[in-house]
């Protein structure tokens, strides 16, 4: 798992020389990063360092000033006018889970999941709340298709919004932070259920602080700073003997925490 | 009894002026939420203006504009009419700030989850924005709807023969003034008083729904 042969392995996802500022803030200078189909890139940074950034940017949340993204074979030139169907078509390739879970808060668990499911694939409510249903068996959340997401705790949030998006059967998913807003204990269960997925051979960028789950789940560490990569490249490696000053400060600082 | 009677003939002008302004507030308060929230400078401005116009302006004014100063020209308003539209103008422009303030309200994530999963606008709008928003308004929203109740009866001043205008006739005919409004207030009471407790109804329901 950890080594993957070079020439064989599609990427699933490319960006290329991404470039985005607000105003006099320069937050992503030429960012370009490769994510091999079944791998786990784990992405690291101080704050402000634009790790959420490249990640938005990946499903167009973020307009980047300059720069393509490819997923699935869609491309997207930042320079060039985006067409609707090539958007929908690269963000239905990419599922995407949030700090704060984002769910619906006026649907069921059950609606919030399905909803997406009948408008994005076509799917009849029967065949999406099938699908529902099986996604919520499998993260133990059987028993909570008919709750609202406030009646639910952090975790089982999480959870709920990763089956959301995984029901779209996306090629890549990318997670911001899928744990920060949660306790510790709490945030075991999510990091499990990323765990198995990762082991199901799906394709996944994760920006996390969690480094337990950097050195053991992913294939690939990165390491921003100041809108760049400074750093990529077996995980464990980079921990052990980061060769950047940059990320020798930030590893310290994450492990005195 | 005569004397409530005589009254109680203004009840369904009282409410048609109410439901119908109110509708026609609604509706217009999309548009005008649209320029609001417009990025060009040139319609925001323009919203603005049309806003802060229709509402600088006391109902009673835009009634005798409508009614005594467009009536002179080609388009001939009933009093009706004048009274429905001019309240309906002003109720779209109050209206429309409620509904800005309740969709500012909803949580930015709310698009973002609406744009990671590939919705369209107008799934967005109609299933995710519009369906919060429109919770958090209501309370504003009817709290207007019964100002809006009690408004109507500036409709009289043109002549429309709600309440108030009955009551008045009926007080000046019979000489016995206030008893006459006495009733005329009643009612008033006896209308708004469920609005208020149906639009509470609502707003615990739905609180509970999404909180636990
Ligand atoms: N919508 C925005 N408007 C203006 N500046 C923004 C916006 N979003 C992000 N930024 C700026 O871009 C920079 C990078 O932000 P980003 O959220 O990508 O960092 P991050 O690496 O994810 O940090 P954190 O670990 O705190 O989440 C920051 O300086 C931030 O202030
Ligand atoms: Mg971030």
């Amino acid at each position: 798992m950890s080594h993957t042969a070079p020439t064989k392995i599609r990427n699933v996802v490319q960006v290329r020389n991404l470039a985005k500022a607000y105003g006099d803030n320069v937050v992503l200078r030429d960012v370009s990063l490769s994510v091999p189909e079944g791998s786990v890139t784990a992405m690291i940074g101080p704050s402000g360092a634009g790790k959420s950034t490249v990640l938005r940017c990946m499903n167009l949340l973020e307009k980047p000033d300059s720069g393509e993204i490819e997923i699935d074979g869609h491309v997207i030139n930042a320079r060039k006018k985006i067409s609707p169907k090539n958007l929908a078509a690269l963000r239905r390739s990419a599922g995407m889970v949030f700090q704060h879970f984002n769910l619906f808060p006026h649907m069921t668990v059950l609606r919030n999941i399905s909803l997406p499911q009948e408008r994005i694939l076509g799917r009849s409510r029967d065949e999406a709340n099938t699908k529902t249903m099986e996604l919520l068996t499998r993260m133990g959340l059987g028993d909570k298709a008919d709750h609202y997401p406030a009646r639910c705790s952090g975790g089982q949030q999480q959870r709920i919004a990763i089956a959301r998006a995984l029901a779209l059967g996306p090629r890549v998913m990318l997670f911001d932070e899928p744990t920060s807003a949660l306790d510790p204990e709490v945030g075991v269960e999510v990091l499990e259920v990323m765990k198995e997925l990762a082991s199901e051979g799906m394709t996944m960028v994760v920006v996390t602080h969690e480094m337990g789950f950097a050195a053991n789940v992913s294939n690939e560490l990165v390491v921003m700073a100041d809108g760049c990569i400074i750093e990529s490249g077996d995980p464990r490696q980079i921990m052990s003997d980061p060769q950047h000053e940059r990320t020798r400060r930030f590893l310290r600082a994450v492990l005195e925490r | 009894m005569q004397m409530l009677q005589a009254i109680a003939v203004g009840l369904p002008l009282t409410i048609l002026v109410t439901i119908l302004a109110l509708a026609i507030g609604t509706v217009l308060a999309i548009p005008l939420v649209a320029g609001l929230r417009s990025g060009n400078r040139l319609v925001w401005l323009l919203t603005r203006g049309t806003i802060d116009l229709l509402r600088g302006i006391p109902p009673v004014v835009w009634l005798f504009i409508l009614y005594y100063g467009v009536s002179i020209g080609a388009l001939r308003m009933s009093a009706l009419q004048a009274a429905v539209i001019g309240l309906g103008l002003v109720a779209a422009a109050y209206l429309a700030e409620i509904f800005r303030g309740a969709i500012g309200s909803v949580h930015q994530g709310q698009w973002e989850a609406s744009s990671a999963l590939g919705f369209r606008t107008g799934t967005a709008w109609g299933r995710v924005i519009g369906p919060q928003a429109w919770r958090t308004a209501i309370p504003a929203y009817t709290t207007y709807g019964i100002g809006l109740l009690k408004d109507s009866s500036i409709a009289s001043t043109i002549g429309v023969a709600e309440i108030v205008f009955m009551s008045n006739q009926y007080a000046r005919q019979s000489g016995e003034g206030i008893l006459v409004f006495f009733i005329a207030a009643g009612i008033y009471i006896l209308l708004s008083m469920p609005l208020g407790m149906l639009s509470r109804h609502l707003d615990t329901k739905m609180r509970k729904a999404v909180a636990r």
